[in-house]
Parts: C-alpha cells; sequence; structure tokens
C-alpha cells in the first residue's frame, strides 16, 4: 500500500443535536436536518456548495430499507453525488476524504445519525453474528464486551474496579458537555461489564479542499492520516482482551501522519461499546501499554483522554465515531468549553461490529 | 484525477436459487473468479468495498462483517457502502476514490445478493415512507408502472416497443455464460404474458437471481505491472433526487441526466451515439431501458422506442445496449450494476466471449436503484483519458 501523505483536507464546521435517550417528537429527517443546518451556518458556505454526501446508518435501526433514500431532501442531497456507508460514520469521512483528496470534489458533507429509541438494539447486534454457528449460541455485543473483559482482567491487567473508573470519568465529563444530556439517566454499575448506553441524535462534518478552507475559516482542522482494519468474524478465534485490528488501522494511520511516539497527542477521543473496550482502544492506538490504560484516567498523563465524556455515555449507534471526530475538531479549533488548553493534535476512533471487530482511526492537527 | 483501471473482473453462475452455496460461498466464488483474472493473490490487495443490496434482502445485518474472511481481507480496510439497486456501480466509485485519492493501489469491489433468501418485495417495500408512502405502493412495481403510463400517455410510446427490449436482452443472454435465463421470448409473448402491474407484464420484468460479482481496481502504476490491457475508467458517478415520486417528473430521470453530463464532460464525450461502442444498462422493467436511451443521449428526449425499433441497440446494430443480456438473464440486484461495469470492461479488453462487439473501445455504463432516483454512469474504454 501506499505510505504517501493525503493531499491536505480539513474539516471547516460541524455540529451535532443534542445527544438524548430519545427524541420522541423528532423524525429521523429532523434530527437530521438540525444537524445538517447547524453545520452550514456560519461556515462560510451553503448548501449550494457542498459537492457530496455521504451518509451513516442503518436500515435495520430505522426499520426501512435503503433508508438514505427517504432522507436524502433533509441530508441537502438533492442532486448531488450521494452514497450510503452502512459503517459507523467515521468510515463515511473516510469515502469522503478519498473522494476530495482525489482532486474530484471540493466540499463534503459527511452526515450520521441514530434514532435506536425506537429499535431494538439488541437485534440490530445479534442479527450481525455469523446465521449459522454464531447466530444459535446468543453471541451478541454485551456477551464479547464480557469475554473481553474475563481475557483483559486476567491478563495481568488491571483491578476489576478500572471499569467504574472509566464509567465514573467519562459520565461526569458528559454532564458538563451541552452536547449530550445525561439529565435523569444513571451509569451503568452493577457486576456486568459497563455498556455503552444508546442515545438518539445526528451529526454532520463538512470537509474541504486546503484552498477552501484557508478561505472560509481561521481555523481549519487538518485531518493528516487514516486508517482502518477489520479483523475476522469469529469471535472464538479472534485474540480477547486486545484489539490488533485497531493495532493496524493505527498503524496505518500513524504511518500516512508520520506519527512516530502517539503518546505526544493532545487529545484522544474513542468509539468504543463498553469500558473494557475503552481501555483496549486506548491500548491500541498505543497511548498506553498492555492492562495500563485506566492510568490514563487517573491523572498520569497530559493525554485528554475523551473530553467530550466520549461514547459510553451517549453511543449513538453508527453515528458514534462521526460524533468523536467532529468533537475533536470542535476541541481543536477551541470552539468548546470543554476542550483542553493549547490543543493541537487529536486521535480519533471509531469502531463496529460485535466485540469491535471493525475500526477506522483518524489524526488530526491544528496549525499553532 | 489519478486513473483508475479494471484490471480483473469475476461473476459466479447466477440462478435462481444457489442452494449449494451460503452468502460468503457465493461472494467467494465471485472473489476468485476476479482475483484469478487479474493473476493476484489475496495478498496484492489494500482494501475491499462490499457492496449489497438493503440488509433485509437476506436478514444478515452489516454482511460485511461475515464475508470479511471470504474476502482475504482479515486486518485490512473493509467497508460496506450500500445505495439500493444500483449499489454495484456505488460501491465501485467509493473503491475508485480509495485509489484516486491515494488511500490504496488495488481494491477489491464485490457485489452480491442471494435473493432467494428473503422476502423480496417486502423489503423493497419497506424503503417507502412509514407514515405516507407503504399504504400505497407494493414493492417497485407501482411506481415503475406509473412511470411507463406517464411515458405511453405522454410520447405515445408503446406496450410492443418495450417487448422489444424484453426479445432484445433475451436473445443476447442466450450467449452469456454466467445468465440464469436463457429463453428466447418473441414480442407476442412478451404482449400475452400475465400482467402484473400493467402495463408491466411478466416478460417485461427480469428474473430474481442469486448472484455475486467482484472486480479489481488498481491505480495507474498497479494497472500497468499487471496487465497490459487495463480498461480504464474514464469518468464515474453517482447522482441522486430528493423528491418523491410525485413531485418528479414521470418521463426523464433527473440525476440520470446530471450524472451523463459529468461522466461524458470528464471522458471528452460529445455525441454518445457515435463516441461510445457498446452499453450496459441495469434494467429493473424493460420500459426503463427505454428512458436510459434518452437519459444517456443515445437518441432525443422520446425517441427511444424510435431508437429500438430501429434494431440499433441489437448485437448488430449501431449501438449494442447490454450484449451480455442485462438483467433479463440475471438479476441478484446489489450485484447487477457491478456486472454491467465487469461486462464493459470485458467488452473494451476483447474478453467479452461470445457476446464480443467487434472493436469495441468505449463503453458506457447505466446503473441505478432506490425508488428511481439513485442513478449511476460510467464510461470505460481501452484508451484512458
Amino acid at each position: 500500500m501506499t505510505a504517501t501523505a493525503l493531499p491536505r483536507v480539513a474539516i471547516v464546521s460541524s455540529a451535532q443535536t443534542e445527544l438524548r435517550a430519545a427524541w420522541p417528537g423528532l423524525q429521523h429527517v429532523d434530527l437530521i436536518s438540525a444537524a445538517v443546518t447547524k453545520a452550514l451556518a456560519g461556515s462560510g458556505l451553503r448548501i449550494e456548495d457542498v459537492d457530496f454526501v455521504i451518509d451513516s446508518g442503518s436500515d435495520v435501526l430505522d426499520g426501512r430499507s435503503i433508508s438514505n433514500c427517504g432522507f436524502l431532501g433533509a441530508l441537502g442531497a438533492h442532486h448531488k453525488e450521494e452514497s450510503r456507508v452502512e459503517e459507523d460514520g467515521l468510515w463515511a469521512a473516510l469515502y469522503g476524504v478519498t473522494k476530495i483528496a482525489s482532486g474530484s470534489a471540493d466540499v463534503g458533507l459527511i452526515v450520521a445519525y441514530s434514532k435506536p429509541s425506537e429499535s431494538d438494539l439488541a437485534a440490530f447486534y445479534w442479527t450481525q453474528a455469523e446465521p449459522f454457528y454464531a447466530r444459535p449460541v446468543g453471541l451478541d455485543h454485551r456477551a464479547a464486551a464480557g469475554f473481553h473483559a474475563q481475557a483483559y482482567l486476567n491478563a495481568d491487567g488491571p483491578a476489576p474496579e478500572a471499569f467504574a473508573t472509566v464509567v465514573a470519568r467519562n459520565w461526569a465529563r458528559a454532564a458538563a458537555n451541552p452536547s449530550v444530556d445525561v439529565e435523569g439517566a444513571s451509569a451503568p454499575s452493577g457486576d456486568g461489564v459497563p455498556m455503552s448506553r444508546p442515545v438518539d441524535g445526528a451529526v454532520a462534518v463538512v470537509i474541504a479542499t486546503e484552498q477552501v478552507a484557508r478561505r472560509v475559516t481561521p481555523d481549519p482542522v487538518w485531518i493528516t492520516g487514516m486508517g482502518t482494519a477489520m479483523d475476522q468474524h469469529t469471535f472464538a478465534r479472534r485474540e480477547r482482551g486486545s484489539l490488533p485490528a485497531c493495532r493496524a488501522a493505527a498503524r496505518m494511520a500513524y504511518r500516512r501522519a508520520g506519527v512516530h511516539d502517539p503518546t505526544r497527542v493532545s487529545l484522544v477521543e474513542t468509539g468504543a461499546d463498553s469500558a473494557v473496550g475503552e481501555l483496549m482502544v486506548l491500548e491500541a492506538l498505543g497511548l498506553a501499554d498492555t492492562g495500563r490504560a485506566v492510568e490514563l484516567y487517573n491523572g498520569g498523563t497530559h493525554i485528554a483522554v475523551n473530553p467530550s465524556g466520549g461514547s459510553l455515555p451517549a453511543d449513538p449507534v453508527m453515528a458514534t465515531g462521526l460524533v468523536r471526530l467532529g468533537e475533536a475538531s470542535l476541541q481543536l479549533a477551541g470552539r468548546v468549553p470543554h476542550g483542553p488548553d493549547g490543543a493541537s493534535t487529536a486521535i480519533v476512533h471509531g469502531a463496529g461490529g460485535i466485540g469491535m471487530q471493525n475500526h477506522c482511526v483518524f489524526t488530526l492537527e491544528v496549525d499553532r | 484525477m489519478n486513473n483508475v483501471a479494471i484490471v480483473g473482473t469475476g461473476q459466479t453462475h447466477h440462478a435462481r436459487r444457489r442452494t449449494d452455496v451460503s452468502t460468503a460461498g457465493l461472494v467467494r466464488e465471485a472473489v476468485v473468479r476476479a482475483l484469478d483474472d487479474a493473476q493476484l493473490t489475496f495478498d496484492d490487495i489494500d482494501s475491499v468495498v462490499v457492496a449489497s443490496g438493503p440488509v433485509l434482502f437476506a436478514a444478515v445485518n452489516q454482511p460485511e462483517k461475515w464475508l470479511v474472511d471470504v474476502c482475504g481481507a482479515r486486518m485490512k480496510p473493509v467497508v460496506r457502502v450500500t445505495s439500493g439497486g444500483g449499489t454495484g456501480l456505488a460501491g465501485a466509485l467509493a473503491g475508485m476514490n480509495q485509489i484516486a485519492g491515494g488511500f490504496a493501489e488495488r481494491v477489491l469491489v464485490v457485489a452480491y445478493d442471494k435473493l432467494s433468501e428473503g422476502a423480496l418485495q417486502y423489503s423493497i417495500s419497506s424503503l417507502y415512507d412509514p407514515f405516507w408512502g407503504r399504504e400505497f405502493a407494493v414493492g417497485i412495481m407501482g411506481f415503475a408502472a406509473a412511470y411507463w403510463r406517464a411515458r405511453m400517455d405522454t410520447l405515445g410510446h408503446t406496450e410492443e416497443a418495450a417487448a422489444m427490449v424484453a426479445v432484445k436482452n433475451h436473445a443476447n443472454a442466450l450467449r452469456n455464460p454466467y445468465a440464469h435465463v436463457k429463453k428466447p421470448v418473441t414480442v407476442e409473448d412478451v404482449l400475452a404474458s400475465k400482467p402484473l402491474a400493467w402495463p408491466i407484464k411478466l416478460l417485461d420484468v427480469p428474473p430474481i437471481s442469486d448472484g455475486a460479482c467482484a472486480v479489481v481496481l488498481a491505480s495507474e502504476p498497479a494497472a500497468r505491472s499487471i496487465t497490459d490491457r487495463p480498461a480504464w475508467i474514464r469518468g464515474m458517478a453517482y447522482y441522486c433526487e430528493a423528491d418523491n415520486g410525485p413531485d418528479r417528473s414521470m418521463i426523464q430521470s433527473e440525476p440520470l441526466a446530471i450524472a451523463a453530463q459529468r461522466v461524458y464532460q470528464k471522458a471528452g464525450i460529445t455525441n454518445p451515439l457515435r463516441q461510445v461502442d457498446v452499453v450496459e444498462v441495469q434494467e429493473p422493467y424493460t420500459c426503463f431501458e427505454l428512458s436510459y436511451y434518452e437519459g444517456l443521449g443515445l437518441c432525443r428526449p422520446g425517441g427511444a422506442a424510435e431508437l429500438i425499433a430501429s434494431g440499433a441497440t441489437s448485437m448488430d446494430g449501431d449501438i449494442p445496449v447490454n450484449p451480455s443480456g442485462g438483467c433479463m438473464g440475471a438479476n441478484p440486484i446489489g450485484a447487477t450494476a457491478l456486472i454491467r461495469l465487469a461486462e464493459a470492461a470485458r467488452q473494451v479488453t476483447g474478453k467479452a466471449g461470445d457476446y464480443q462487439v467487434a472493436g469495441a473501445e468505449t463503453a458506457l455504463v447505466q446503473a441505478g436503484g432506490g425508488w428511481a432516483n439513485l442513478r449511476g454512469v460510467a464510461v470505460v474504454g481501452a484508451d484512458k483519458n
């Protein structure tokens, strides 16, 4: 594979609806158009300037085949090029970046949304399992997280309280994030592996060529590297307690970005589906040694881990990674109060599949 | 933009029911054939794009996560693109951008559907708005019938004109070793076949198939090292329109016109009838092939009935359309658009066997999906732009 640096593509704007347990009064199109309108407002770009739309969502969650077809107007896609990437929204962003880097477009709108409050999230996961051998035994994302947690704790890992530490920190951060509503919700407790809390919401990110970015914003956020990798499907044959596909995705992104020491990054936003998942991701990203990621939450680092609260208190399934990208870009541009001071680089992570089979990693930077 | 070429293609033997293989086995068959055609191995592939129809078609959610192993893609980039019936071309476009954007050198695009395993018309019907659309629409057929009827009323097109499309494509499919329907029909047969949603009759409709197709895309340097006869992608686009059916023109497809204009501009085509040697279109109903003639500029608006009647789009005509037999030969929906692209590549590289159009150097591809609101176009050539 080529190791050449990508032509510079920038995030020029991003916005999201509030992420909350349910938006019963709004339809998918309402959430999508709210995010799109907000992302364009004040960006210096109008919908007419957008060359293409790449969106991410799930027919299964939406209860509707080719659900993008019903949302094209809200997406601002009318008479434009549009494609649906049925992975976490970070893969939609990856597609968009390649389209701009190819020179065939100048401005792209990347959108992801989720309304699990109207759907059967358990079915969303268990229908991903191979139908003949895996599905009948009841393998789903919870079971996979449990197996990961057992292996993680047994292999020289931290005490089981580590998961509670991760949850408490993220939920406290989310409570301070105006884009996340945790009012009335309670963080997971008890013996099971803490899982992410599904929420409704939509996110839109505007990306552009360097030339356009310089014209419309004083603080473009540069996408310096992207990598993605998928592990094998059969969970029983995968490594447990670690995420080699996340390591592979990070290696690819770092190589492109010329990152030799990821621990020098200012901030990281992760899209894990469980507390053990978040710890494994941080280790796979090279930010902590095996079994030591919990130390990142105990003050032993300059890296700001999930300043937004991350994916555990608010997981808009299918949009989670793109929310991370939007959050990281807003923090780097200094446009949200919860971002770390003086941050110049970020690592963004998104995942998909049972036991987080698929991973996508972006590296970002701003001119300082 | 950096040049991208098709360097290998493969497809399954399509059938109404491929009970001998699972979805994974079906996909594997196409992938192995495409790699053999390119004389590459899995190790040579940087990235995989999986394209298939709606998840409900086969009831496995995010099926690329199951198919990663049969695609030889463990620890590689794998992404699924889904965009209705034209998803195969949407997937190829994603792969093309990965290469042109410097993300990969060699991309495997695989598209499939195993329609024998799902409730097809139920799945399609669920695309309509749950509050306003589902009570009126049954599958896509009612919509397509209204579309055709409008063209008959406005343009004076007849049922016979559409029947000629079925006759031509069924005849062509006889020479395609991968086609699953090999049955010659006459205009009289089509007109006498059972009405499904008038004016659509049974023989105006392609079969429902199990099948897969895979295509290997490569950057210019990679393509040069793989083959001395790459099929260059001279332009490719996939456009949409947001309006619901009642708000749209039933006569011409706006996204098709936009996509064609964009691709022709890129490929330097000003007179497709003269500059294109062969065409592959995705015709979910006979009447749609006629409207595509117009949308693609092969004739004047409203002139499609004359064009088919003239024989120009037949195998021995000036501009053969669907020498492979098109959807009438096989219609594994999610794969169908990628099959059109693969057939176009085979034509311009002289690999189309018994249905080779002599001397074909430039091929035009059309694909589409959704409720006839997603439209893709590509031009593939023996020479690059």
